[in-house]
């Protein structure tokens, strides 16, 4: 029994991120986790890059320059369709967890990603044509 | 409900997940609200820097980014010590990102206030 | 008869000891309608007695013969090989995930049965305990006596296997043991109360669904877990016994 320190044969937590064989729940989790971060990350910039509107016009106005740049925007396009992905799994994840419709959870990520992928088209059109 | 019995530990944790569930939804409503008013409501969008002072000069937009910046950053924060739970961390690594993540959290809070109502006062 | 038979190779995990691990290469003639694991032991009876594997009851029963066929957890005993790779094709066999190897294709659950202990777990049940499933009615017994059922978790691992949480915690008790726990429900139970909403329960769970995905004998876990949260949410905010 003493022989019996071997440590299981988990992984890296690289392989959280390892779609492959599994099903459409991971890759849920999986895009779930990635948007989190990102948008985390996001939300540092965000409230970084406010805080010049304090240092008046100029400070701004020089960042919104900056902000017309469409290497920018497609920036911007990728945090919105992360916050719309990641907030509208997010209620399923929520839902399940609750007890409702834990056996459409499939199917629920497939409206999830419906209603986020047609929003994204929707945000960048209007984004690269404004 | 007496919370004695159990180690608090335990009830840390799901009170902190309910948090998240309650900031989440939250955040899904207030968001909506923002982007929508934000973006659409001006003439192509808060673009320059008057219209970012008038747009706050409107305290129930103060109110509402402020509601914003107290559920976000906890739900982002919770999310982010749920990712760094799943590395395994020992007990003593687990308290001190407790710490860090309490620390930051406030920062930001106090921060994001703070620059809502100077922004709110610009106008 | 020959026509019917298909040349299937099979990639085999291998690690002895501290050795380092690799895969093997046996190619044999299979009947597709065989089962994974009726190729493994031919394998071994024929080609290499060195391997090592665990099965039992050839009828997913016992829940030992667990492994991964072409990266997807499976009872092997229950797996055609007609639904897994053609004429020709390849079928990659590996051992749980998870869970330390013995050797080969065998790995230890020592982990699982514990902790299985630890919820209270009870792997046969009298029939009047069996759980309520949601439009079928409770079987009405009509004589007095141990009519005693299995329950529907057989402790095969397959899902702890398949845990994108488990994979890089040891710690969390993981889909079977939380599903086990639900037997009783929480309310008898201070102490599995405090197991299950711990720092190595319901909350670590990311909905990630595999469990389910993976489980042979429809225990469903990720809906067991969503079950407790449910009850640790009443009980522990709302202060409701539900």
């Amino acid at each position: 029994m003493s022989e019996r320190e071997n440590k299981p044969n988990t992984s890296n937590w690289f392989m959280w991120f390892d779609v492959r064989h599994r099903d459409i729940g991971d890759w849920a989790f999986v895009l779930h986790r990635l948007t989190a971060l990102g948008l985390v990350l996001y939300l540092g910039m965000h409230l970084i890059v406010l805080g010049t509107l304090t240092l008046g016009p100029e400070a701004f106005n020089s960042f919104i320059e900056l902000a017309h740049n469409p290497l920018f925007i497609f920036g911007e396009l990728l945090v919105v369709a992360a916050a719309l992905y990641h907030g509208l799994n997010g209620l399923r994840v929520g839902l399940t967890s609750f007890g409702v419709a834990i056996p459409y959870q499939k199917q629920l990520w497939y409206v999830v990603m419906a209603i986020a992928v047609i929003g994204s088209i929707i945000f960048a059109i209007s984004m690269f044509t404004a | 409900m007496n919370n004695s019995i159990s180690p608090p530990k335990s009830g840390q944790n799901t009170w902190l997940w309910f948090l998240k569930m309650v900031t989440g939804l939250v955040i899904v409503l207030v968001l909506s609200v923002h982007l929508i008013v934000n973006h659409y409501l001006p003439e192509g969008g808060l673009m320059r820097y008057e219209d970012v002072i008038a747009y706050f000069s409107n305290p129930l937009v103060v109110l509402m980014e402020i509601i914003f910046l107290v559920t976000v950053v906890p739900h982002a924060l919770i999310g982010v010590r749920s990712i760094i739970l799943d590395l395994n961390p020992s007990k003593g690594s687990t308290r001190l990102i407790n710490w860090i993540l309490a620390l930051v959290g406030a920062t930001a809070i106090i921060y994001g206030i703070w620059l809502a109502l100077t922004v709110a006062s610009l106008a | 008869m020959s026509t019917s038979k298909w040349d299937v190779t099979f990639l085999v995990y291998r690690k002895k000891g501290q050795g380092t691990p690799h895969y093997d290469e046996f190619t044999i003639k299979v009947n597709p309608d065989e089962y994974v694991l009726d190729a493994i032991e031919r394998i071994w009876a024929y080609q290499d007695r060195s391997l090592v594997f665990a099965h039992a009851c050839h009828h997913s029963t016992c829940g030992a013969c667990g492994m991964r066929v072409n990266g997807v957890e499976k009872l092997t005993c229950i797996t055609l090989i007609r639904d897994v790779t053609a004429d020709g094709g390849k079928v990659k066999v590996d051992p749980l995930r998870n869970f330390p190897i013995i050797s080969d294709l065998t790995v230890d659950m020592g982990v699982l049965y514990t902790r299985m202990d630890e919820v209270g777990h009870r792997p046969v049940l009298p029939l009047s305990e069996e759980p309520a499933e949601p439009g079928v009615k409770p079987v009405k017994i009509a004589a007095e006596g141990d009519i005693i059922r299995l329950a529907d978790c057989i402790e095969c691992g397959l899902c702890i296997s398949a845990c994108p949480i488990a994979n890089t915690t040891s710690g969390y008790l993981g889909p079977a043991v939380l599903a086990g726990a639900l037997q009783h429900g929480l309310d008898s139970d201070q102490h599995l109360f405090s197991l299950v909403e711990g720092e190595n329960g319901v909350w670590r769970c990311h909905s990630a669904f595999e469990c389910t995905e993976v489980c042979p004998s429809y225990v469903e876990p990720a809906g067991k877990i969503m079950e407790l949260r449910k009850q640790v949410i009443w009980k522990r905010i709302f202060g409701i016994a539900k």
